[in-house]
């Protein structure tokens, strides 16, 4: 079997290179999709161009990963415009509404999301995918600034107080913190174990899940309390080795195909066009995504 | 300067804020500027449900695109505006959020479906790039500096305007029908995008005098209906029968005014007709819920963000 020729894949590898990338997309494709849910509306016009920029990078990423499966027969409506929204694969956290204002909550989740994306596609490197390896240096190039943007809000929303006595900026972090925490952790659920431990045995990943979540745990948890954050877990100092019990997470965990009454109205809301025009296939303005 | 000596002096890029410019002239540029910034965002807002709603990935990147491309430009226009001296941004802003802040007669009605999306982004852009082409001479540089950007990125949205409508017309019956339909309610609006006729227009003479407007209502309007008229016939839409246009000798155009419901056109111009009403107060209740941030980060909006995105200047 070889990555660099799709049509020589047998059904396991099949598989598990489907399961990566689904992913990785679905992820990316509804973080953006929320993200854009911010433009004219974000605190400054600086701070919506800002955003605005990174919810493309997103999409642009979403492209360039759906664009992988393309190899194995998987067109964009197969995977976005025609896909049953319970076949979808992304954490719950990209998927979890809005409310109105909560700037905290956006910031928040992609510091979660960026940092988790950072150890991740760093086991991708050297993917045994060559159009995975590749695409990986490109992402990762973009992916840098998100985190540091979302660095650079947290780190401005913790220190600051409002003035005349509302809620201040580190207590909506505390809030939105509680609220993301356990769908964060669902970032490194597995969608299903078996083919999850295919994609690290035929190479397509170097790293488990388990050791994807443990090294991001690493990152974010003392980065968190430095800023006076407090995250909802016990670390034992002896054993730091950290594991996520099912009372951690959440009880619709994305990966595994059960998601929250939010995903669905997202659901609607994106394909309701595609479905009033009665669309075949969605428009393609480029050949190969870049 | 007295305003003799501008009428005098002015002509393309005449003057900067290196000038001692008279009152007159820069509460006209800023209420022309403003008028114009307050237009990118309120367009901005009609058209950002349309990123989530595009049928495909491509599309959706493109109007994602867009709508930044409109905020960027508010934002060099607001600081066009600003550099007069008048009113700071902060002002302009809120008056726009306090419902003070005029803006476009096309964005204060509703956008529904997908099919509206091109009369926006064809038609009124493209009847925007007309009138902005011709300020790019305008008489206050940072204005006419400001359109050479604008003026380049608002290309791109006509040719994606453009190739939504194509596809359209292109497509099924049934998308067909609901295009056109689209295109009848529209039409009017987009017409009366130029305002009313010279004769009935109040700021022009000022504004033609001292540079800061260069071609009449009228000049705009015939400039429109010319390149724009065997357009949308060449994607199929029949042009409605009213307003009535008669194409004079000379192949310029004549609008049958009284066909046009000037009415509400004079309630948009004062912010009183629904739902334009119903947008701006969407946006102020939006702008309204992130005010905390706005305090936390105690207040230096221009450098409240961390690196320069590509559609921002």
């Amino acid at each position: 079997m070889a990555f660099d020729d799709p049509d020589t894949l047998e059904g396991r590898e099949r598989r598990a290179l489907e399961t990566l990338v689904t992913r990785l997309a679905d992820d990316q494709f509804v973080l953006a999709e929320r993200y854009t849910e911010w433009q004219v509306r974000a605190p400054t016009l600086e701070s919506d161009l800002a955003l605005a920029n990174n919810a493309q990078d997103e999409l642009g990423h979403a492209r360039l990963w759906y664009d992988v499966l393309e190899d194995i027969g998987l067109d964009e409506q197969d995977l976005v415009y025609e896909r049953d929204p319970d076949d979808f694969r992304h954490s719950t956290l990209v998927e979890r509404p809005f409310e109105e204002g909560d700037w905290a909550d956006v910031v928040l989740r992609s510091y979660f999301y960026d940092a988790a994306e950072a150890v991740r596609l760093a086991a991708l490197e050297d993917s045994a995918h060559p159009k995975i390896a590749d695409r990986v240096g490109k992402i990762r190039s973009e992916e840098e600034y998100h985190l540091e943007h979302a660095q650079n809000w947290l780190e401005r929303l913790a220190d600051g107080e409002s003035e005349g006595g509302d809620e201040d900026g580190h207590e909506r972090l505390q809030n939105a913190l509680d609220r993301l925490f356990p769908h964060a952790l669902t970032l490194f659920e597995p969608v299903d174990p078996e083919r999850e431990a295919d994609i690290v045995e035929l190479g397509l990943r170097d790293a488990t899940l388990e050791e994807l979540g443990e090294e991001w745990l690493s990152i974010v948890l003392p980065y968190l309390e430095s800023l006076g954050l407090v995250v909802p877990v016990d670390i034992d100092e002896d054993d730091p080795e950290f594991t996520v019990t099912d009372d951690l997470l959440p009880d619709e965990r994305g990966r595994d195909g059960t998601h929250t009454d939010a995903w669905y109205d997202l659901y609607d809301e994106f394909t309701h066009t595609y479905r009033e025009l009665e669309r075949s296939e969605p428009t393609k303005l480029m050949d190969t995504p870049q | 300067m007295d305003l003799d000596t501008v009428k005098e002096r002015a002509g393309p890029r005449e003057f900067s804020p290196a000038d001692d410019l008279p009152e007159e002239y820069r509460e006209a540029a800023t209420r022309m500027i403003e008028f114009h910034a307050n237009s990118e965002i309120m367009g901005a807002y009609l058209e950002r449900p349309f990123i989530r709603h595009a049928p495909s990935i491509d599309r959706k990147l493109a109007f994602s695109a867009k709508v930044q491309d409109e905020i960027g430009h508010g934002q060099l226009l607001y600081r066009a505006a600003e550099s007069l001296g008048i009113k700071t941004r902060e002002e302009m802003l809120d008056d726009l959020a306090n419902g003070d802040g005029k803006f476009l007669n096309c964005f204060h009605y509703p956008m529904d479906s997908w099919v509206e999306t091109p009369m926006i982004a064809f038609f009124v852009d493209g009847a925007a790039m007309r009138r902005q082409a011709t300020l790019r001479r305008t008489s206050w540089e940072p204005y006419a500096h400001a359109m050479d950007k604008v003026c380049f990125e608002e290309g791109f949205h006509v040719k994606h305007g453009e190739d939504i409508l194509r596809t359209l017309m292109t497509g099924s019956r049934k998308e067909q029908k609901l295009t056109q339909a689209a295109f009848e309610t529209w039409w009017p609006r987009i017409i009366q995008f130029f305002g009313p006729t010279d004769d009935q227009s109040t700021h022009h003479d000022f504004a033609a005098a001292v540079g800061l407007k260069q071609k009449s209502n009228d000049e705009l309007r015939n400039a429109f209906l010319d390149q724009y008229i065997p357009k949308a016939r060449k994607y199929g839409l029949e042009i409605p029968d009213e307003p009535r246009i008669r194409e004079r000798d000379d192949g310029t155009y004549e609008v049958v005014e009284d066909d046009l419901d000037w009415d509400e056109f004079f309630a948009i111009a004062k912010n009183e007709y629904e739902p334009g009403v119903g947008q701006i107060e969407g946006r102020r209740a939006a702008q309204e819920a992130v005010e905390w941030v706005r305090e936390t980060i105690d207040d230096d909006a221009t450098t409240a963000d961390g690196h320069a995105p590509q559609a921002a200047d």
